[in-house]
């Protein structure tokens, strides 16, 4: 079987970061840490080519670089992709993710990358690829290679995969049923969770809940106040002009888009869509308002209830987003609202 | 109170000229306790199977899943609903243990009903396939659901409760092979050795979601619907005083066998006494309502606190808007300084990345997790399907379906089945024998 390995500049020894800026290579054989990536894989799978591209090119050109890449990697053999390991390089962890996640969706092949718990790309990537916990620094090279390693042959040879925590890698959010071995029935771990908890002891549930990060309710905006601002609209329904210009994922979006509005009074049929795949978007796609209520906001205006609607909508999608990805994005939009002096707006799901 | 449960071993069954229980060997004359079956009027069909761990047998839709047992002094094994109201929990009843009765339509299955393999890869998927089974196959005249997706199974349900009772009437003068004690002090009135462990009140929410009767969790025959949380014995739910309803995918339900032998009660009271002080189970419910769950949340942190619950522990019959009960009672617990563990099944979906719980809160921070509703599961043809196979994919059950556009019917034309985890009968086994976990991948 045949395997391709991506690396940044600085691993693949074209130099630091003065040389951050160049643009993909694809280059025949073992390049850097590709040696010890194959001396793990041994016979079973052969590394036939390493890709090299520089952190800042991918981080300033993304869509470029990984088409560049893609087309680089088409009608090459490829049974499985290995990305970094990336340890806390933050833009080449995000690198390794956009490498990654777009041969898995192009080739339909398991995708491997490695990332210290620090780099931000291992939040940004962990729900759709493995991203296996690597070290800080390349002082642990060897063993992140040989982690990536010996699960990718795992997964070529179709053995059973055990839970993330058990294999190594950041759980992609997949939670399944399995039987325990030894068996431990669920009274008596409840027992045993019961007593830790009343004797002030560490305990481990088996059903984390998330933090939830919560943010206190504004005081409310008078009607008069409301007669004279701006109201912004933003959904997490993935309300879009026809076309997706900003190419905002799905399911697990990473991107929001801000589309303007100011002319018009209502998002019409055929020229606004939703993309968002975690609902029946029939009705929607019939008639965006549905989702972004321009229509409704226009006869406030008109009414004299609000002052008027903010010069764009701004739209992402909900779906499988994860909690890091959506607090990230509410923020840069706010600061957007900020910057213009918005003082209200409106968010609607789907 | 105190409960002597009067074991006998059943090692196995077979039909024969007198019902009766010898060597642990259990003989059912067949013809008598179909008359047993064939007192309702409503039975219209009815015929007895045995089945045994390995078997290569299906059986669903199955319905319900009772242990036999026999009231040593005369009364109701289920007051309030096989016979006039009396204390449960206080005397003597004899029980045929590693057996149970098991409810089958001969037809037609619904939204609550399971399936069960009693051999091969299936047989894991629910507790029922390790005891010997004495099966009842049966149809009624109750044609007014026999098309709809939620069936009460008045009638195939009853039929079970009085062929249990009439299978454990062969213990009637026998002797018990072991006897089990089960006996809690007055919660005012216990050792001082004792009410200095950590005092565990248990929370349970039955299913009770039907506003219409016939279909919820009945305790003492009374709908578990209209009623608020009260306060019971222990020894009352392992003695006939609950038994399970006609609601709620199955792999989430609790059947009146489950209630019988509620393996978290019985492990609450192997500890008691060692390292806690078991002061009894707060029956709750599960609402519809967000103020009924509000109301039913306040009643059981008010009773936990006025009983001087240190910890409980709250299980759940039922996924989706359940949650909202659970998650709301652990909270009003935890608001009230109860330390507090829940017990539960998650619904992370069929590719496993949906939000475990309907309802989640910070609270909620020691949670024991049982498994997932809606894992697929394929599962090969079985030589003999006792009840009706075509109804997994054409009556609603729920973890089965008639048409899907990627998998197809559940029920495929070579015998073999693709059905989610959600129809494996009280498959998640919630009550406290779970072996199942949940692991994030």
């Amino acid at each position: 079987m045949k395997g391709i390995l991506y690396l940044n500049q600085f691993f693949g020894q074209i130099g630091g970061e003065e040389l951050a800026d160049f643009k993909p290579e694809i280059r025949e054989g073992l390049v850097g840490p590709a040696m010890a990536l194959q001396a793990v894989l041994g016979n079973e799978v052969e590394i036939t080519h390493t890709i090299i591209c520089g952190d800042n090119f991918i981080g300033s050109n993304t869509e470029e670089a990984v088409e560049t890449i893609i087309s680089m990697l088409k009608g090459k053999e490829i049974d499985i992709f290995f990305a970094g390991p990336a340890f806390r390089a933050g833009r080449y962890g995000s690198a390794c993710g956009h490498i990654c996640k777009a041969v898995k969706q192009e080739f339909h092949v398991p995708v491997i990358t490695s990332m210290n718990d620090e780099n931000p790309g291992v939040e940004m990537f962990r729900k759709e690829m493995y991203v296996f916990k690597g070290g800080a620094s390349a002082a642990s090279m060897k063993k992140d290679v040989s982690a990536m390693a010996k699960f990718g042959l795992k997964l070529l040879k179709g053995e059973t995969l055990l839970p993330a925590v058990t294999e190594g890698y950041f759980g992609r959010g997949i939670r399944e049923q399995i039987w325990l071995d030894p068996p431990v029935t669920g009274a008596d771990r409840v027992i045993d969770m019961l007593l830790k908890k009343v004797h002030g002891e560490p305990f481990e549930t088996e059903l984390s809940i998330p933090k939830s990060d919560r943010v206190a309710i504004a005081p409310a905006i008078t009607p008069e106040e409301l007669s004279t601002m701006e109201v912004a609209l933003l959904t997490s329904g993935g309300i879009v002009p026809v076309g997706n210009p900003d190419r905002i994922q799905s399911a697990s979006a990473t991107k929001w888009g801000k589309y303007d509005i100011s002319q018009i009074d209502d998002l019409v049929k055929g020229e606004y869509m939703t993309i968002h795949a975690g609902f029946d978007p029939a009705a929607a796609n019939n008639d965006s308002d549905v989702i972004v209520p321009l229509d409704a906001m226009r006869k406030h205006q008109k009414e004299g209830k609000i002052g008027g609607v903010y010069k764009h909508f701004f739209s992402t999608v909900g779906t499988g987003t994860t909690q890091a990805e959506a607090s990230r994005m509410g923020k840069e939009i706010a600061r957007v609202l900020k910057k213009d002096g918005i003082r209200a707006a409106i968010l609607t799901s789907t | 109170m105190k409960l002597e449960l009067g074991n006998f071993y059943v090692k196995d069954i077979c039909f024969g000229e007198k019902t009766s229980l010898k060597d642990g060997i259990l003989t059912v004359n067949k013809e008598e306790a179909l008359a047993v079956i064939k007192e309702d009027e409503h039975i219209t069909e009815a015929e007895l199977y045995i089945v045994s761990p390995g078997d290569m047998v299906r059986l669903v839709p199955v319905k319900e899943a009772i242990e036999p047992r026999y009231r040593v002094g005369g009364g109701p094994v289920f007051p309030g609903v096989t016979g006039d109201l009396m204390q449960a929990g206080d005397g003597t009843t004899y029980a045929l243990k590693d057996m149970s009765v098991l409810v089958v339509g001969k037809h037609y299955g619904g939204f609550q009903d399971g399936l069960i393999d009693m051999g091969g890869e299936g047989a894991k998927y629910t507790y029922y396939s390790q005891l010997k089974n004495l099966v009842l196959v049966a149809d009624s005249d109750e044609v007014i659901e026999q098309r709809e997706q939620q069936k009460k199974n008045k009638a195939l349900r009853w039929a079970g409760m009085r062929l249990s009772e009439y299978i454990g009437a062969v213990t009637k003068d026998l002797t018990p092979d072991e006897v089990e004690t089960f006996e809690l002090e007055p919660v005012t009135k216990r050792s001082k050795e004792v009410n200095d462990l950590p005092s565990v009140v248990l929370v349970l929410q039955p299913q009770s979601q039907m506003e219409e009767g016939g279909y919820n969790d009945l305790n003492y025959g009374w709908d578990t619907n209209r009623m608020l949380p009260t306060f019971m014995h222990p020894n009352e739910v392992l003695d006939g005083a609950m038994i399970s309803g006609s609601f709620m995918p199955c792999s989430s339900k609790w059947s009146t066998y489950d209630f019988q032998n509620l393996p978290m009660i019985r492990k609450l009271y192997g500890e008691h006494g060692k390292t806690i002080n078991f002061l009894g189970v707060i029956m709750s419910n599960l609402n519809v309502a967000l103020e009924q769950k509000d109301r039913a949340a306040l009643f059981v942190a008010q009773m936990a606190k006025s009983l001087g619950a240190d910890s409980a522990v709250v299980a759940e019959e039922g996924y989706g808007n359940p949650d909202a009960d659970f998650t709301g009672c652990i909270v009003a617990l935890e608001n009230a300084n109860v330390k507090t563990v829940g017990l539960t099944n998650e619904c992370t979906g069929r590719d496993g990345a949906s939000q475990p719980l309907v309802s989640l809160d910070e609270k909620e921070n020691a949670i024991v997790s049982c498994g997932n509703v809606s894992t697929l599961i394929r599962l090969p043809k079985m030589e003999t399907v006792l009840g009706e196979l075509e109804a997994l994919a054409r009556d609603g059950m729920s973890g089965g379906w008639s048409n899907d556009e990627i998998l197809g019917a559940s029920v495929k034309e070579d015998g073999s089945i693709i059905m989610e985890n959600n129809a494996m009968f009280c498959g998640d086994r919630v009550v406290g024998w779970s072996t199942k976990t949940m692991a994030e991948y």
